[in-house]
């Protein structure tokens, strides 16, 4: 029992939800207390005990599933299907597998006839005990011979299949329903036995099938990648494939998170200000006018306001992706955030991400409902739409960061923007996603642009990205 | 106490609670082993109920802690009033006098005193905050820490050296150790994650919108005064409307709040007037209601050629047949 619970939550390790030792022990000893009970119980208790985050539900259901998958289950109802399949009542099917059974005897009484081996009469008796054992040790005796892993669903079945000497069975099985006649059945029942037979082959084979499947998952899991953050977050934003950008997902909202903590504590050291006289006086009149309370000003927080410009033509969308899942997640560190995305058209997105969740909004924004997003990029052109249209709401408070490439196929740069925004600005920041030393060569416009900018950094990949936004709301 | 899950179900059931086996399981087991239960789900589903009827149920004294972003452990754990320190001192004036008569140096007076400071700290002028009086009470009782992801993570560690040890240690005092451990209740509407170390102290509970029938269980039970075609209408209404991507998707409490108001309007049936009228109760947010209401819409048509199909064929059904 302990041992296939904490099998079953090394097989839940290995598909990346984290279990502590400390926590497969409450396991145990909650299923101490519960008593092992149904099924479902066992499922509750751990579910209860194991799984500490809402989103590692699904994994939870999917694997205890698998891993009690419950053969013997499996098979009691195969049995009751094949009774139900022949149409017929339990009390005929049971006088049929008595026949069965006489047949089976006479023809042991026979000479030269070898008797049908073990796993066939289980088969056939509906001998469940018997077959879960057979099914288990084939799967056993699998696991420990070597040069199994990697391998495919239908190749375990095989492997499982060849150790059950599944071949022989049909074989024995198909002799046997040949001879049916010869031993003595009248036409009806042998025509019910073999029906019988057939069916039966078919539930061994499922029941293969199934072992088969738990095999594969044992051998095999897909793990959540949870430990990849540290290559991921060397990876080049240029390369990424659907799954890693889904993982980044899930990066980026845990170093949101992280970066939420410290400047929570950061925050709450500096929450003392100075003495506030007429505070305490006030608060300490109920002690009779004697300082054992003394009140500090509470230090005003300068939230900045944050406007994000992001290019969003093809070559950086996946950073533009990030860096707004990155300053929604952090929003309430800011007094405002407002959002624009641009590849030739200018078009503010704030309101979507006050409609929708993050991810749902970047979707939207991303997808081209708000501007063309495969147009070809003209910098110049964007940052005109935005002078003329949203200068005004930039003051000294406002941090703008551009987001950008600044390749914009020799259109005209209009750097002169960057200039007044910066001069109205707290601070403008550049990040470009492309390797410093190519910038300024070819259409890239970015020597211009820089000369406007109060920082300009290059930005390729997620531990970068972190860095620049950990400095921002540390600032 | 609890005798099995199947008398948790039993006694929840007495107190108007509906559970089902997996919240059954988790209360039984929390019950059993000592250890803090952490709910999460949406709002409104009734994880602070969990906590309420748990109270009732084992007869214990509820005591409530809400978290709020700068809860502190003034707050929460203990305080010394200083107000009543000072009253005393000033009403014992004369007995301090006392005390102090007959001493020549100052050397002397201090020792004197000092020797007297243990009846200023002592419990007597402790102020206990809920987590003091849930670890010093006679009695067993129900802890319940409502929204604790709405607490700064500082606090969390801090709540985490309670709930290990159940033990509190009051510099002027020494330790304090748990007359009997509390049963604690947690509940998080994962505004934040809670942190892997609480998470790995506590049971997990994770408590989602009801199914249908379940649902229709509840509105039965909790406003008996709803007829039983319009309890499934409105469940029925409520549980497509989930499937909606809202901002805010109607709970338990919002299906509740509906059927009451529609049971006290003397609503027999809904209809889109009704509906229309009373919406505001399950949505919170304007474009939710929009969003919503061609849903309902649809769902009136449907409900209306139900009844069609199965009373007298509608004569308009028949002009589009020709």
């Amino acid at each position: 029992m302990e041992a296939r619970i904490l099998e079953f939550a090394a097989l839940l390790r290995k598909h990346g939800m984290r279990i502590s030792p400390a926590e497969s022990l409450d396991s145990l000893l909650a299923l101490e207390s519960t008593g092992l009970g149904t099924r479902e119980t066992v499922k509750d208790v751990l579910r209860a005990t194991m799984v500490k985050r809402t989103s590692d539900l699904p994994t939870f259901e999917e694997v205890f599933d698998l891993y009690f998958s419950n053969l013997g289950e499996a098979i009691r109802e195969s049995g009751e299907q094949a009774a139900q399949a022949l149409g017929t009542t339990l009390a005929e099917y049971q006088k049929l597998l008595e026949q069965l059974e006489e047949l089976l005897k006479k023809r042991q009484e026979q000479p030269g006839t070898n008797e049908l081996s073990e796993l066939a009469r289980a088969l056939l008796r509906h001998d469940d005990g018997t077959l879960e054992r057979r099914m288990r040790e084939a799967s056993e005796t699998m696991r420990q011979g070597s040069g199994q892993s990697g391998k495919q669903e239908g190749q375990l079945g095989h492997a499982i299949g060849e150790q059950l000497r599944l071949g022989e069975i049909v074989r024995e099985l198909e002799g046997f329903s040949d001879e049916l006649e010869q031993l003595g059945a009248d036409a009806e029942t042998a025509a019910k036995i073999r029906e019988l037979i057939k069916r039966r082959l078919a539930d061994l084979a499922d029941l293969i099938k199934r072992a088969a499947r738990l095999e594969a998952a044992r051998e095999n899991p897909q793990p959540k990648d949870t430990t990849g953050l540290k290559s991921l977050g060397e990876k080049s934003f240029y390369y990424l494939t659907e799954d890693e950008i889904r993982k980044m997902k899930e990066a980026v909202t845990r170093l949101a998170q992280r970066l939420r903590h410290v400047v929570s504590i950061k925050r709450s050291r500096a929450k003392r200000g100075t003495f506030d006289l007429s505070r305490t006086l006030r608060h300490n009149t109920q002690f009779g006018g004697i300082p054992f309370d003394v009140q500090f000003d509470r230090r005003k927080k300068n939230r900045p306001q944050i406007v994000v410009l992001c290019d969003v033509s093809d070559s950086v969308r996946n950073v533009s992706r990030f860096m707004l899942q990155f300053v929604y997640s952090l929003q309430d560190l800011y007094s405002k955030v407002r959002s624009f995305i641009f590849v030739s058209d200018m078009g503010e997105v704030t309101k979507l991400f006050e409609d929708h969740d993050t991810n749902e909004a970047i979707e939207l924004a991303l997808r081209g409902d708000v501007i063309n997003v495969f147009a070809h990029s003209d910098f110049g052109r964007a940052f005109k739409m935005f002078h003329r249209d949203h200068l005004p709401s930039i003051n000294r408070r406002t941090t703008v960061i551009v987001l950008g490439d600044a390749r914009n196929n020799y259109n005209l740069p209009h750097e002169w923007v960057l200039r007044d925004v910066q001069r109205k600005a707290k601070q403008v920041i550049w990040l470009n996603p492309e390797n410093k030393t190519t910038w300024g060569f070819g259409d890239s416009e970015m020597d211009r642009y820089m000369a406007f900018c109060d920082v300009v950094e290059e930005c390729r990949n997620l531990n970068q990205l972190y860095r620049v936004v950990d400095r921002l709301v540390l600032s | 106490m609890f005798s099995s899950i199947d008398d948790v179900v039993q006694q929840f059931a007495g107190q108007k609670y509906i559970c089902n086996r997996a919240i059954a399981t988790v209360v039984y087991l929390a019950s059993k082993m000592g250890k803090p239960i952490l709910v999460e789900g949406p709002a409104g589903v009734g994880k602070t109920e969990l906590a309420k009827v748990l109270s009732r149920c084992l007869d214990q004294e509820l005591i409530r802690l809400q978290c709020y972003e700068g809860l502190d452990e003034a707050k929460a754990l203990y305080e010394w009033e200083y107000g009543k320190q000072l009253l005393y001192t000033q009403i014992l004036k004369d007995k301090i006098g006392e005390v102090l008569a007959g001493t020549g140096t100052l050397r002397e007076a201090v020792d004197r005193i000092s020797a007297q400071d243990g009846v200023f700290f002592s419990e007597r002028f402790i102020l206990p905050r809920p987590l003091l009086r849930a670890i010093t009470s006679e009695r067993p009782v129900v802890l319940l820490v409502d929204e604790i992801d709405k607490s700064d993570s500082e606090f969390e560690a801090f709540l985490l050296e309670i709930l290990s040890d159940f033990q509190v240690s009051v510099p002027e005092l020494g330790t304090i150790a748990a007359r009997n451990i509390p049963l604690v209740i947690l509940t998080s509407n994962n505004s934040r994650e809670v942190s892997d170390a609480l998470k790995r102290r506590c049971l997990h509970l994770f408590i989602d919108y009801p199914s249908q029938a379940h649902e229709l269980e509840i509105v039965k039970l909790k406003v008996p005064g709803v007829a039983d075609a319009l309890a499934a209408d409105v469940v029925s209404v409520v549980q497509s409307v989930r499937k909606l991507d809202l901002k805010k998707s109607p709970s338990i409490s919002e299906t509740l709040d509906w059927a009451r108001a529609l049971a006290l309007l003397n609503v027999a049936s809904l209809g889109e007037e009704t509906v229309n009228d009373t919406l505001t109760t399950i949505f919170k947010y304007e474009g939710d209601v929009r969003k919503a209401q061609t849903e309902l819409r649809d769902f009136m048509a449907r409900q209306k050629s139900r009844t069609r199909t199965e009373g007298q064929p509608d004569p308009a059904d028949k002009d589009a047949l020709h």
